[in-house]
């Protein structure tokens, strides 16, 4: 196993690396996924929709210049998709070919490497390195019970077991992100497995630096007022209170239209890029947009 | 791991055992590992090690930064700013470096011993050594959740929720995660292998019939696998209802099957809470139920809130084969024709009606509130469900698999005409 310890020294290292992959990252954050990585141990980020759990995983990799294996959860998830899967129509298309020469398709043949179609899970596991991938699991409280035990008992022991083939273990056990946006609770076994971190939805200063770099057509004093907009829509008790990602998609529908400031025409035109739900629209219209735009 | 890591992280852990949090000595190792790994030189950055190995959730967080401020206070001052999102704020006394390393470490656990915690297990050892805990580390963390749980369910657990406050409510959510809300099962469109089956497995099917050199296939079969029931939850959120509603909300959002439920709240107007719930948290969810539905004072119309339910959602799959839940004292303000009406309608599809009234929980209730009477021949059971000793009955009636209206109805029938 490869320590990583040349390319991530320390967490401020880590930190300039996801500023790179244009991801800003706070300290706690930075932290805890550089402990992640070099301790090896899965670790689970929460935070509300929006704040950037899964960027953070594509960003780690991109830092590690390995990759990005995504698994995203959802109920009914099954081990034919998250794990592997045999490749059906090729084996029966060798029995056949087989058969037409008049041989009996032997069984270590069919259940090879060579038929075998390996899902997000396994392909983790076999990542050749020579560094590991980073394995996000997206959205795990999608998932149902059944799925949790099944990923705890992978992540305890970076292995999986084929039966046709054998038990394989990872040369280069994945560096595993896992997400919730909590709509349920998981399960304390796996959550006592990992390493935890809560996204804090970032302040108005770290908001503005986010648009400046998401958003390069955005100048001047846009940038401030739209990340200072999104911190008091937040403050309102929305249905869904706009995010990092609203923010973003905001100031790129500023930036298309043209506008030079927010005012409070602009934003009523461009509400749709950060308020969700027609109750919140209506709850804003109620105060007024200049109450939104205006110091 | 230098004897101070190993006094700082067990002291440290002892100090949030003591806070309730279960840290046993798993964390503590993976903690130390985590200073071994990062070498922290700030006070900051030694929390911020803590904090990502010594919590699972948020809140965790939160009584986390309480503890180490207290425990390493002689290090210099409270840590402003510790949580903050945005790093260290200028002039942060925490920020600046206290040294190397190792020099920080000794000085951290000056402070822990003077902080005067015992370090975990001081009866066996001075460093907590899983390998000399017969459980391991696991089983001890495990162990420590269950004493901190033990402690809170003798105080709140038999309280009326009417009477719990806000921040008691919050911390019977521990409770709350251990319960399971179970409904029946039925069949499902997940499959398992079955002899027999319709469905057609091809994994095993091609296992088969290798051995045949792929000549004669006998085609196995799976049949649908068993999944539990929907579970559907009618709260009633008028003033007097209102405490019941949110611990009954706040069960919904922490037990184990809860999360799939349907839920909606009523007062005179039905609001469907589902999405609403799955979003945020629970407290937020029934706050935003009430500005939807602002009008509760005028009183609780459960018939036409039920008929609501049926014309919109009910009858066109929802209540089908569900075990439906209502929580509501029964005092109907509208015609109690129309919820007998109702309650027979949605009888007609429902597996089961389990009626939650936090009333009945007094030996001599009577179902005489002209809502109540009407309602309680349709229902397979009725249970008051008003404290969290009481949710037994809650989870027992959901997972029960025999229907009883018939014989419920011939006794309170009476009782509800002899009113
Ligand atoms: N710190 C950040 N720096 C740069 N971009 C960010 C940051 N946080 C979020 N973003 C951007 O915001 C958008 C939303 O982020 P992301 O999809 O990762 O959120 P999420 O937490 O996974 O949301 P969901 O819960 O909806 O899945 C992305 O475009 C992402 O690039
Ligand atoms: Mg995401």
């Amino acid at each position: 196993m490869s320590d990583l310890s040349e390319q991530l020294p320390d967490v401020t290292a880590l930190l300039a690396g996801l500023d790179e992959a244009s991801y800003l990252a706070d300290e706690p954050l930075g932290t805890a996924l550089f402990l992640a990585a070099r301790m090896g141990q899965p670790i689970l980020l929460e935070g509300e929709p929006g704040v950037g759990k899964t960027q953070a995983a594509k960003a780690l990799a991109a830092v590690l210049d390995t990759p990005l294996i995504r698994l995203q959860c959802y109920e009914g998830l099954t081990s034919a998709e998250a794990l592997y899967e045999w490749n059906y129509p090729r084996q029966l298309l060798a029995i056949r070919l087989a058969e037409a020469r008049g041989e009996t398709p032997r069984e270590a043949d069919l259940f090879s490497d060579e038929y075998l179609l390996p899902r997000p899970l396994l392909a983790a596991i076999d990542h050749p390195g020579p560094r590991p991938a980073v394995l996000l699991i997206d959205e795990v409280d999608r998932g149902d019970d059944e799925f949790e035990a099944f990923l705890f008992e992978l992540l305890a022991e970076a292995a999986v077991t084929i039966p046709e083939l054998g038990t394989r273990r990872a040369a280069y056990p994945p560096i595993v992100v896992l997400t919730s946006n909590r709509t349920r609770d998981l399960h304390d076994a796996l959550k006592r497995r990992c390493l935890y971190h809560w996204i804090e939805y970032p302040d108005v200063a770290r908001v503005a630096a986010i648009i400046r770099r998401r958003v390069p057509a955005t100048a001047g004093p846009l940038i401030d007022q739209v990340a200072a907009g999104v911190g008091r829509l937040r403050q309102l008790d929305l249905a869904k209170p706009p995010g990092v990602a609203e923010a973003i998609s905001w100031a790129n529908a500023l930036a298309i239209l043209g506008a030079g400031e927010l005012d409070a025409a602009f934003a009523e035109r461009t509400s749709g890029a950060v308020l969700k739900y027609s109750e919140d629209l209506a709850a804003v219209r109620r105060i007024g947009f200049a109450a939104i735009t205006d110091d | 791991m230098t004897s101070d890591l190993a006094e700082v992280s067990a002291r440290f852990g002892a100090a949030l055992r003591q806070a309730g949090l279960p840290v046993g000595a798993g964390r503590c190792e993976r903690f130390a590992s985590a200073v071994t790994v990062a070498r922290p030189r700030t006070k900051r950055a030694l929390y911020l090690c803590a904090l990502a190995t010594l919590v699972s959730s948020k809140e965790q967080g939160e009584v986390l930064r309480g503890v180490f401020n207290q425990v390493f206070d002689e290090l210099g001052g409270e840590l402003a700013g510790l949580a903050g999102g945005s790093g260290t704020a200028a002039g942060e006394p925490a920020a600046q470096p206290a040294g190397p390393p190792e020099e920080m470490l000794a000085s951290t656990a000056l402070a822990a011993r003077s902080h005067g915690v015992p370090p975990a297990g001081a009866q066996r050892s001075e460093v907590p050594d899983p390998a000399q805990d017969s459980g391991g580390p696991e089983d001890q963390d495990r162990e420590i959740e269950d004493r901190f749980l033990g402690s809170l369910t003798e105080r709140l657990a038999s309280k009326d929720f009417a009477e719990l406050s806000e921040a008691e409510l919050t911390s019977v959510i521990a409770l709350m995660r251990r319960i399971t809300l179970a409904v029946p099962v039925r069949s499902s469109r997940r499959y398992r292998r079955w002899p027999g089956g319709r469905r057609i497995d091809l994994r095993s099917t091609l296992r088969q019939a290798r051995r045949t050199g792929g000549h004669t296939f006998r085609l196995i079969g799976t049949a649908a696998a068993d999944r539990p029931r929907r579970l559907v939850v009618l709260c009633d959120i008028s003033g007097s209802m209102e405490p019941y509603a949110r611990a009954m909300i706040q069960l919904l959002y922490c037990a184990a099957g809860g999360a799939s439920a349907e839920v909606f709240t009523f007062a005179t107007r039905l609001t469907r809470l589902t999405q609403v719930l799955a979003r945020t948290s629970p407290e937020l969810a029934l706050r935003q139920a009430g500005q939807v539905a602002p009008d509760w004072l005028g009183g609780t119309k459960i018939g036409s809130a039920l008929k609501e339910f049926n014309d919109s959602y009910g009858r066109r799959g929802m209540a089908r084969g569900a075990v439906v839940v209502i929580i509501s004292d029964g005092w109907e303000t509208g015609d109690p024709q129309v919820l007998r009406r109702e309650m027979e309608r949605l009888s007609l599809v429902a597996y089961r009606i389990v009626w939650v009234n936090p009333r009945t929980k007094s030996a001599s209730y009577q179902p005489l509130a002209g809502g109540m009477a009407a309602a309680w021949p349709h229902c397979d059971a009725v249970i008051s469900a008003h404290a969290v000793t009481a949710l037994d009955q809650l989870t027992e009636a959901l997972s029960d698999q025999v229907r009883r209206r018939a014989t419920v109805r011939a006794t309170h029938l009476c009782l509800a005409i002899n009113s």
